[in-house]
C-alpha cells in the first residue's frame, strides 16, 4: 500500500507539537500520495497472479490438505501458505519424503505487512538437489506471536533465524541461541519493521523551506527547540 | 619404550592440580586473518579448540532497510557494497530478481556480456581471495603475482564500465555499454596468458609440502553436513557436492557455454582451495566460449522507464563468487520495493566455521576462515 511506504514522513513543526503530528499520521502521507486520487486500495498486501502448481503442491496438498493453501505468484514460483501448528511436521516431510526431498534450506527471512490480518509472514526458500526443484513456504504471524524453530530440522536455520529476530522481534521457539547476532547488544527496536524509521529512533525531520530535513536530536528539550530554530533561520 | 628414569613421576593430587583449564581467546575484531571486522571468542584446551562463538554485525549498514526507501534503479548501486570484491555478480543478481518480478526477457547480446563480465569478476575475486589466502599461512609471493593479474581485470572494467571496484555494472533490463574498442583483444590476449599464469601459482603452492601441512586434513565438512548447513559455492563443492547455480538453474543463458564443476574429494581446507583455482580455469574458458559465440542485436530490452512490478514476490538466485547469492523481492506495486532480502552466501557460510574448527589447533582457525572466502560486507549487510 502506497501510503505505508512513508511511515516516517509526519514533517515535525517543533519538537512540541511532534507527538500530535504523528498522532496524525493516518491521514497525513494519504493525502499526499496519489494513492489517495483514485478510489481506496485493497487493505493489506495481495500478490497478483495465478495459484503456480508443481508436483511438490499437489503432493502436500495430498497428505496435509487442511493445513497447506496455495498463494498466487505472478512470476511462477510455487508458494504455499502454511499453519503454524504443521509447520515443523512439514518441512520434516518435505525434507525426508523421497518424492519431494527438500534437503537445502535456501533461505529464511520475514517480512512484515501491518495493514495485513497477519503482520509477519516468515518465509522459507526450499530447493532439492537431487530432483532440482524449488518451493516457498509462508507462514502467518501475529505481532508478538511466536514461531517454532527449524533448527531442528536444518542447521542453517540457525543464523538466519536470530537475524530476523534482531530486525523482525519474532522468538523462534526452541531456538538454542536466540540472541543479537546483526546489532548491538541491548539494541531498541526493530528496524527493518515498518514503522522504525529509516535513521533511526531518534531520527526527527524538520521541514526548512520546501524540504524535508533529518536531524537527531537531543533529549533536552530547550536544546532540541534552540536546533529547530537555527535550522529555520538558516532557510 | 620410555626410559623410567627420566619419567617423571607425578603424584595423584598434583596430577590434578596440573589438569588444564579452558582458555578463552579473543580472535579480533581486528585481526588480519579474518579480512575485516570479524570477532571469535575462542574457548582452547591447550593449543586445541573446543568451542568458537562467531560475533559478527560490525559492519552491519542497513542496506535491506535502506532500499526499502528508494526507487527499484536508485537501489541497485548500494549492493554493490554487499560483496566489494564481487560487485559486478551482485548487481546481475538484484537487477535479475527486478527482471523476474517484472517479467522481461532481456536480450541474449546483453546476457552474454552479462557472462563475460560476471566471470571476469568471478577470477578477479578468486585472485584476491588466493593471494590473501596464501598470505595467512605464509606464503607472501603468491599474493604479488595474483595483484599483477587482478589489475588487468580491473582495468579491462574500468575501460568498460568507468569504475575499478564498484561500477554498479547493470541496469535493470539489459547492460549499458557494448565493449569499447579493442576493449576484446585485451581481454582476449588475457585469456590467452591467463592458464599458464594459474599453473605458476599453482607449482608455487599445489605440491608445495609445507602448504599440503597446512590445508591437507584440516577443517574436514563431510557432504551431509555441508548440504544441513546451507554452505555453498566452493565452500560446498569443496565436499564433493555437485551444485551450482549456473548448472542447476541456469540463468543468463549459462546453458550455452561448455564448462566443468570442480569438485573436492575429501571436503577439507586443500579441496576448498583447489576447486577455487579450477574454477578460475573454468571461468577462462567460458569468457572465450562468450566472445566467441557473441550474438548480434540490442542491449537493453524494450521497457517502461518507470519500473513499477505488480504486487508479488520473487526469488532469483546466481553462483556468486562465494557460493549462491539470492535476493527475494516483495513488491507492493509501487515504485519502491517493499522489502529486499539478500541471502548472502558469506553469512550462510561462515555458520560452517564452527563445524570445521572444532578439534582443531588454534593455528588451523586461520587456514579455515580464509578456505571460507568471506567478505564481511555480505556477511553483516
Amino acid at each position: 500500500m502506497a501510503d505505508d511506504k512513508t511511515p516516517q514522513a509526519p514533517p515535525a513543526e517543533e519538537k512540541k507539537t511532534a507527538a500530535e503530528e504523528r498522532a496524525a499520521t493516518p491521514e497525513r502521507p494519504a493525502e499526499k500520495s496519489e494513492a489517495s486520487k483514485k478510489p481506496a486500495p485493497p487493505k493489506g498486501w495481495e500478490p497478483t497472479g495465478d495459484i503456480v502448481s508443481s508436483p511438490v503442491t499437489e503432493k502436500l496438498l495430498a497428505e496435509y490438505g487442511g493445513a497447506v493453501s496455495g498463494i498466487p505468484n505472478s512470476c511462477g514460483e510455487a508458494t504455499v501458505r502454511v499453519k503454524k501448528e504443521y509447520l515443523i511436521e512439514i518441512l520434516s516431510f518435505l525434507k525426508n519424503d523421497p518424492a519431494t526431498a527438500m534437503n537445502y534450506l535456501s533461505d529464511l527471512t520475514a517480512v512484515h505487512f501491518p495493514d495485513n490480518e497477519k503482520v509477519f509472514e516468515v518465509v522459507y526458500h526450499l530447493y532439492s538437489m537431487s530432483l532440482g526443484h524449488s518451493l516457498r513456504l509462508r507462514v502467518g504471524l501475529d505481532d508478538g506471536e511466536s514461531c517454532p524453530t527449524a533448527t531442528g530440522v536444518w542447521k542453517t536455520a540457525n543464523w538466519h533465524e536470530r537475524e530476523v529476530h534482531d530486525m523482525f522481534g519474532i522468538v523462534f521457539e526452541g531456538h538454542p541461541n536466540l540472541k543479537t547476532i546483526l546489532l548491538p547488544e541491548k539494541w531498541d527496536g526493530h528496524p527493518l519493521r515498518k514503522e522504525y524509521p529509516l535513521g533511526g529512533p531518534k531520527e526527527e525531520k524538520i521541514r526548512a523551506g520546501a524540504f524535508e530535513r533529518p536531524v537527531y536530536l537531543p533529549d533536552d528539550a530547550e536544546e532540541a527547540a534552540k536546533i529547530i530554530r537555527e535550522i529555520k533561520d538558516a532557510e | 619404550m620410555p626410559n623410567e628414569a627420566l619419567t617423571p613421576k607425578v603424584e595423584a593430587p598434583l596430577r590434578k592440580a596440573l589438569e588444564s583449564k579452558e582458555m578463552e581467546l579473543n580472535m579480533g575484531p581486528q585481526h588480519p586473518a579474518t579480512h575485516g571486522v570479524f570477532r571469535a571468542i575462542l574457548s582452547l584446551d591447550g593449543e586445541k579448540v573446543v568451542g568458537i562463538e562467531p560475533v559478527i554485525g560490525y559492519l552491519h549498514r542497513g542496506i535491506e532497510k535502506w532500499a526499502e526507501f528508494r526507487t527499484y534503479q536508485q537501489a541497485a548501486p548500494i549492493f554493490d557494497r554487499l560483496d566489494y570484491v564481487g560487485a559486478v555478480i551482485n548487481s546481475h543478481a538484484y537487477v535479475q530478481a527486478v527482471e523476474k518480478l517484472l517479467q522481461v526477457e532481456i536480450p541474449k547480446k546483453a546476457q552474454y556480456i552479462r557472462v563475460v563480465l560476471d566471470e571476469l569478476q568471478r577470477i578477479a575475486n578468486h585472485l584476491l581471495w588466493l593471494g590473501t589466502h596464501a598470505l595467512d599461512l605464509g606464503a607472501m609471493t603468491v599474493l604479488f603475482y595474483c595483484l599483477r593479474e587482478r589489475e588487468v581485470i580491473m582495468d579491462l572494467f574500468e575501460a568498460m564500465l568507468g569504475q575499478r571496484l564498484l561500477p554498479n555494472a547493470y541496469p535493470i533490463g539489459g547492460v549499458r555499454f557494448d565493449f569499447p574498442r579493442n576493449w576484446e583483444k585485451v581481454c582476449r590476449d588475457f585469456l590467452e596468458r591467463f592458464p599458464r599464469l594459474v599453473d605458476d601459482y599453482e607449482k608455487l603452492l599445489s605440491e608445495n609440502r609445507i602448504w599440503k601441512q597446512r590445508t591437507r586434513g584440516i577443517g574436514i565438512v563431510t557432504p551431509e553436513e555441508a548440504i544441513d548447513l546451507g554452505l555453498s559455492g566452493p565452500t560446498l563443492r569443496g565436499s564433493g557436492v555437485n551444485f551450482d547455480v549456473r548448472k542447476a538453474m541456469p540463468y543468463s543463458s549459462y546453458e550455452d557455454f561448455d564448462f566443468e564443476v570442480p569438485l573436492g574429494t575429501r571436503g577439507d581446507v586443500y579441496d576448498r582451495y583447489m576447486c577455487r583455482v579450477r574454477e578460475m580455469r573454468q571461468s577462462t574458458r567460458i569468457v572465450s566460449q562468450a566472445l566467441d559465440g557473441m550474438p548480434e542485436g540490442e542491449l537493453k530490452a524494450k521497457m517502461s522507464k518507470i519500473i513499477k512490478p505488480k504486487a508479488g514476490e520473487a526469488y532469483a538466485c546466481v553462483e556468486g563468487t562465494k557460493g549462491q547469492l539470492g535476493f527475494y523481492i516483495v513488491s507492493d506495486g509501487s515504485k519502491q520495493p517493499w522489502r529486499v532480502h539478500v541471502r548472502a552466501p558469506s553469512f550462510v557460510n561462515l555458520q560452517g566455521l564452527e563445524t570445521m574448527v572444532m578439534g582443531e589447533l588454534v593455528a588451523d582457525v586461520v587456514a579455515n576462515i580464509g578456505s571460507l572466502d568471506i567478505v564481511l560486507g555480505e556477511v553483516d549487510r
